[in-house]
């Protein structure tokens, strides 16, 4: 089973029916919208991996707007374009915005699932680095505690040594009273 | 990949310490393969004891800089380990200010700050992050310099762009603050001028003397003397501490330790952090 969440979006339900059942086959969760509005909606409310738009669809919310939209909701969203041939230009200046990729129309099935794929591995591996990144943060953060209580009880110890130094090495001062001073700055430590 | 055998291992890692500091443990041969395969096989050599004697005799230095540049650690993100951030917010700039705070306000007096690893320049924008935020339009009552220095060159590069993917951006830093401080610049972030006119970015080896620096009010040493011998890491903080101005404060990486390295640092807490001041 891939463990990614696809979005279909296109008005041709042609298209829409073909990309189902492929992605189903390959084992993709899949959801379908006819326009941008109920792209938009789907996106709202379900965990989706990756969009695949067409970049050109009836109705004020094309391609473009789609993948906006979903980029502003979740930066880590991945967003492929279909194109016609006549609109590579604009799947370009799309790319630009934050997609990660595009297909020419009509689509090749084996080229779709590669790049699908490939962000999976991708996925895989921001995962397991994230995954370390924790981990090393909570080592990091316990070694953090007990160092620095360490390193402030060796000051602390830095400083009586070096006051019971200057006592001992005093030239003004009775042997018995270096050693008491000596034992107060012991007992009486703050 | 091309293999390392024990010889090259030895005579690699010590060149590698001798121009960086860095020293590596050679029972990770893996570390050296992965990370100086490529610019081996790139120059067309098939051993490292080849890639060693051509770096040794390049004038330029060019395979020594992409060597260096392989082997040091830029791992690094905004605002790394929130600590030193509230530390500087809330206790060490406070203090700094009123200490520097100029008797005429037509007088304008430097804070200098220096992040003495800044890799690729994360550690320092934060900082100056956190100056901006904290003092506002104050902040022209001061003039704050920042420097950031680092071994490599190609981490030197980015720092001085300010650029960051995605990747880079979407660690550490929130929504509000990449907004504030940020521009989208094609599919990256470009620091804005404000934040970048605040901070300099240069090369320096940390074994080298540190000549032409001056004293620094507020110095950040993290996480680089770890990959330091004992013998490195005692004068890398001796030279700090003649870096650091009197009453100045030095920041080190949270899981590290002066103990037994520098006498002349004593170490205070401020909540759950610690800073390090000089003895008087």
């Amino acid at each position: 089973m891939n463990n990614l969440t696809i979005l279909v979006v296109d008005d041709d339900p042609v298209i829409r029916r073909l990309l189902e059942q492929r992605l189903i086959r390959e084992q993709y969760e899949v959801l379908l919208a006819e326009d941008g509005h109920k792209g938009n909606d789907l996106l709202s409310t379900n965990h989706i991996d990756v969009v695949l738009t067409d970049l050109m669809m009836p109705g004020e919310i094309g391609g473009i707007e789609v993948l906006e939209f979903a980029k502003e909701l979740e930066r880590n969203i991945e967003v492929i374009l279909i194109t016609a041939h006549s609109s590579v230009d604009t799947a370009v200046e799309a790319m630009k915005k934050g997609a990660s990729d595009y297909l020419q129309k009509p689509i090749n099935f084996t080229e779709l699932f590669l790049r699908l794929e490939k962000i999976s591995t991708m996925r895989g591996l921001l995962r397991s680095a994230e995954d370390l990144r924790q981990a090393m943060d909570v080592t990091e953060s316990t070694a953090a505690e007990t160092i620095q209580n360490l390193e402030i009880i060796a000051g602390t110890l830095q400083d009586q040594v070096d006051s019971i130094e200057n006592i001992l090495t005093s030239d003004t001062m009775m042997i018995e009273d270096k050693i008491s001073k000596s034992l107060n700055v012991i007992l009486n430590w703050k | 990949m091309i293999k390392i055998s024990p010889a090259e291992l030895k005579t690699i890692a010590q060149y590698i310490q001798d121009i960086s500091g860095i020293y590596l443990d050679q029972s990770k041969s893996y570390l050296f393969e992965t990370r100086l395969s490529s610019i081996a096989e790139e120059l067309g050599c098939s051993s490292y004891q080849e890639l060693y004697n051509k770096a040794k005799k390049d004038p330029g230095k060019i395979i020594e800089r992409q060597i260096i540049d392989a082997i040091s650690t830029n791992e690094t993100l905004f605002f790394r380990d929130n600590g030193p951030f509230e530390l500087l917010k809330h206790k060490i700039l406070p203090e700094i200010i009123d200490l520097r705070t100029p008797s005429s306000p037509r007088l304008k007096t430097n804070i200098k700050i220096w992040s003495a690893a800044s890799s690729t320049g994360q550690e320092l924008y934060s900082v100056a992050m956190t100056i901006r935020d904290l003092l506002g339009t104050q902040i022209d009552k001061f003039n704050f310099k920042l420097l950031g220095t680092d071994i490599s060159d190609g981490a030197v590069k980015q720092a001085s762009y300010g650029k960051y993917n995605k990747f880079e951006i979407e660690r550490g830093l929130p929504r509000q603050t990449l907004q504030k401080h940020f521009t989208l610049f094609g599919g990256s972030w470009k620091v804005k001028d404000q934040l970048r006119g605040m901070v300099n970015f240069r090369k320096l080896n940390l074994m080298l003397p540190f000549t032409g620096l001056g004293k620094f009010d507020i110095i950040l040493c993290r996480n680089v003397a770890i990959y330091f011998t004992l013998a490195d890491r005692k004068k890398l903080f001796n030279k700090l501490a003649d870096s650091l101005a009197d009453d100045g404060f030095l920041i080190i990486g949270s899981t590290e330790s002066l103990t037994g390295i520098c006498p002349r640092f004593i170490p205070k807490r401020h909540l759950r952090a610690i800073f390090y001041q000089k003895k008087n």
